[in-house]
């Protein structure tokens, strides 16, 4: 990685790790649980995973990455003596599979929670039975509107809506933008929402956003942006998957358009291939939000997530934003976990437990992190910015940004009452 | 009219490939009586082939031979191996084993080189024809009016071939009635070979314009064949002139459909619309011979 990377990452995540991330180091270099050497040996807890695994993409990197974790902690005393029995299911990303496959997994294998969940189906589909049956999910990552807008759903990153929301402010603070569109698939529990942040956000603030919702299966990314276009506006919010973003934005270069719009992205915009396929036009010319500090950058949290990864995950597991997301989401649950009373583990007490968490810490995200007893879930709300410097990315001076989305508003009033504000 | 004048140009692009796809869809058709749906999983593989090569840094001219060449043996090898066995069976089994060749070649290029994001760019794509309609400015690329041309001018090739060359009346004369054609001496291994070798190469250079138009994914090119598929419809899978002018009016009709409120979000039916309105509108008619 170049070094004005290192050096816009060493402020940003600097402080939060020297304070978060503190603990004792295991012999191997490892911080995992207990950090003792010793094999746990005792009766297991069962943690359950949903993930999108078969289907239209792969979303079983959190899952991965909250296994790499769970091993190292089972092979350093486990949660006090008792090991984690994590089991992770493949919903295929069919809503009916994944009612089957979590009902199993809360149901009959009983676990106590889950943790490193990543779907596209199962926030709609689940989410109900989760608080029905006093489960909490610690998710990984979460897509569509109904993984935030759920009592016993948390997903650990910040979601499409919020991403966009932080896009948006950022052109309006880079570029003194006044007039954005914003574009986003026609997919269900996702479609408009996700441009609803930047909206909203824009009428407090005096700019006008307007929504373009796309058919993501067309052919045709050039007519969608000189539709864009049309609108005059100062900045194009992408709002889509990457498969989607790269021959859109090769569409606007091909008119030209990046010349005289700015364009930015949430958060599925930050991948490592992008850069490359996206090509040098682009370069200090895109911004994107991301969830997450960078997965190169140096806090002590990250490089102990790459150390797991090397170490108990397989060279195949993805080292991106999903597999950070899933670490983050396991600690979590060890951290909580290991707060209990081993004997006195099961399903209520750990829910409990779980909401309890006001003050997680990790330098993988932009704040400190915690549950709460709220009716829904969007902790993370705040992240950094970086444009493709060619073969990479440049990350924006300044740190992370925090979303200013109206709709966060009862997120905003759980945080005054856990005294978090 | 300013304001759809931009979609029509853009729209002009796409529907060229659209027509050029149809084009080699009905080529084969008329030679061999088979409708290809492996048609956009063998330009797919090809397509990606000439990205892995450009990535390996061959020549533009080498990689895109490499890439036509691909599809064209892909298709032979179905042409050779399997369809003979399928010679005598319904036109509807034909066609329908060329959509499961189409799924082992889909599975295989998306196992083989993965889902990340990839451009494929061509030279073409650096220069432009600007068209300036009052305050908008829209670029038709390089590698659009390429389409544009090969579409045309492969309809006039293969019209040309199909009616006045002997191979191009063997392979009608194949179409018709191959057990008929064998008997009078025709050699149907050769003549069905031109055929797919033919339909390869159109698959390929679709491929690879599409690849670089719309996006290297090989389930959405796979699945380009469907607009292709109502260009052909619209020729009544025989007349060349009438395919070329169903894929361009797809392409134009698709894109202006983002300007239909309530429409725009769904404008990948439009080709579906199309070929239904057509199958309709023909109902009454019989196919020519």
């Amino acid at each position: 990685m170049k070094r004005t990377k290192k050096i816009a990452l060493s402020a940003v995540v600097g402080a939060m790790g020297l304070a978060g991330f503190g603990g004792a180091w295991a012999q191997s270099g490892l911080d995992c649980g207990l950090n003792n050497g010793k094999p746990a040996a005792g009766e297991p807890i069962p943690i359950g995973a949903v993930v999108g695994k078969t289907g239209p993409d792969d979303f079983s990197a959190s899952g991965q990455a909250a296994a790499a974790y769970f091993k190292c902690v089972n092979a350093n005393g486990g949660i006090n003596g008792r090991p984690v029995d994590y089991i992770v299911v493949d919903d295929q990303w069919n809503p009916e599979t994944a009612a089957q496959v979590a009902s199993k997994l809360v149901k009959d294998r009983k676990v106590v929670a889950l943790a490193g969940s990543t779907s596209f189906v199962e926030c709609g589909a689940n989410a109900k039975m989760y608080a029905d049956e006093g489960v909490m999910v610690i998710a990984g990552t979460g897509v569509p509107r109904e993984c935030f807008n759920a009592r016993n759903y948390v997903p650990v990153n910040a979601g499409p809506r919020v991403s966009a929301t932080i896009a948006a402010m950022y052109a309006a603070q880079k570029y003194k933008s006044k007039k954005m569109v914003c574009i986003i698939p026609n997919i269900p529990s996702l479609g408009n929402w996700a441009c609803e942040g930047p909206k909203e956000w824009g009428k407090k603030n005096g700019v006008e956003v307007e929504t373009i919702a796309i058919d993501p299966g067309s052919a045709d990314a050039t007519s969608t942006m000189l539709q864009a276009a049309a609108k005059k506006p100062d900045t194009i919010i992408m709002n889509v998957p990457k498969g989607i973003l790269v021959p859109m934005l090769a569409a606007a270069e091909q008119q030209n358009l990046g010349k005289k719009i700015h364009f930015v992205s949430s958060a599925p915009a930050y991948n490592a291939e992008v850069p490359k396929a996206i090509g040098p036009y682009w370069k200090g010319n895109f911004d994107v939000n991301l969830e997450f500090n960078p997965v190169e950058s140096a806090g002590p949290d990250n490089k102990n997530w790459q150390a797991v990864m090397d170490r108990y995950g397989a060279k195949s597991d993805p080292r991106d934003t999903f597999s950070q997301a899933g670490y983050v989401a396991a600690r979590l649950v060890t951290q909580a976990l290991l707060k209990m009373d081993p004997k006195k583990i099961d399903r209520a007490s750990v829910t409990d437990a779980l909401r309890k968490v006001t003050d997680f810490r990790s330098d993988i995200l932009c704040k400190p992190f915690y549950v709460g007893n709220g009716n829904r879930h969007n902790a993370n709300n705040s992240g950094p910015v970086a444009s493709p410097d060619g073969n990479g990315w440049r990350f924006a001076p300044g740190g992370c940004l925090t979303a200013d989305d109206p709709e966060l508003v009862d997120i905003r009033a759980d945080e005054v009452k856990m005294g978090l504000k | 009219m300013e304001d759809y004048l931009p979609f029509v140009i853009s729209g002009l692009g796409l529907g060229a490939v659209y027509a050029l796809s149809g084009v080699g869809l009905v080529v084969l058709y008329r030679s061999s009586g088979v409708l290809n749906f492996a048609f956009g999983a063998i330009g797919a593989i090809g397509a990606y082939v000439g990205w892995s090569l450009l990535g390996a840094d061959w020549p533009q001219g080498l990689a895109w031979c490499a890439a036509i060449v691909t599809s064209m043996l892909l298709s032979l090898a179905y042409g050779r191996l399997l369809a003979p066995r399928l010679s005598h069976r319904d036109p509807t089994i034909r066609s329908i084993a060329t959509l499961g060749f189409a799924l082992v070649v889909v599975g295989f290029t998306e196992w083989y080189w993965g889902e990340q994001p990839r451009r494929l760019v061509l030279p073409t794509d650096a220069g432009a024809i600007e068209f300036v309609l009052g305050e908008v400015e829209v670029r038709l690329t390089h590698t659009r009016a390429l389409g544009l041309a090969l579409a045309v001018i492969m309809m006039g090739g293969v019209g040309l071939l199909l009616s006045k060359t002997r191979v191009g009346l063997k392979m009608r004369a194949l179409a018709d009635d191959r057990d008929l054609s064998a008997l009078l001496g025709i050699r149907v291994l050769g003549v069905d070979t031109v055929a797919w070798v033919l339909s390869g190469a159109f698959a390929g250079v679709c491929g690879l314009l599409l690849a670089n138009i719309v996006r290297l994914q090989a389930t959405l090119l796979t699945f380009l064949v469907i607009p292709a598929f109502a260009a052909a419809i619209i020729g009544r899978l025989h007349s060349l002139p009438a395919t070329v002018a169903g894929g361009i009016a797809i392409g134009v009709l698709e894109a202006l459909a983002i300007t239909v409120p309530g429409f725009a979000a769904f404008r990948t039916a439009t080709p579906f619309l199309i070929a239904l309105a057509m199958i309709v509108f023909y109902r009454t008619g019989t196919r020519p011979a």
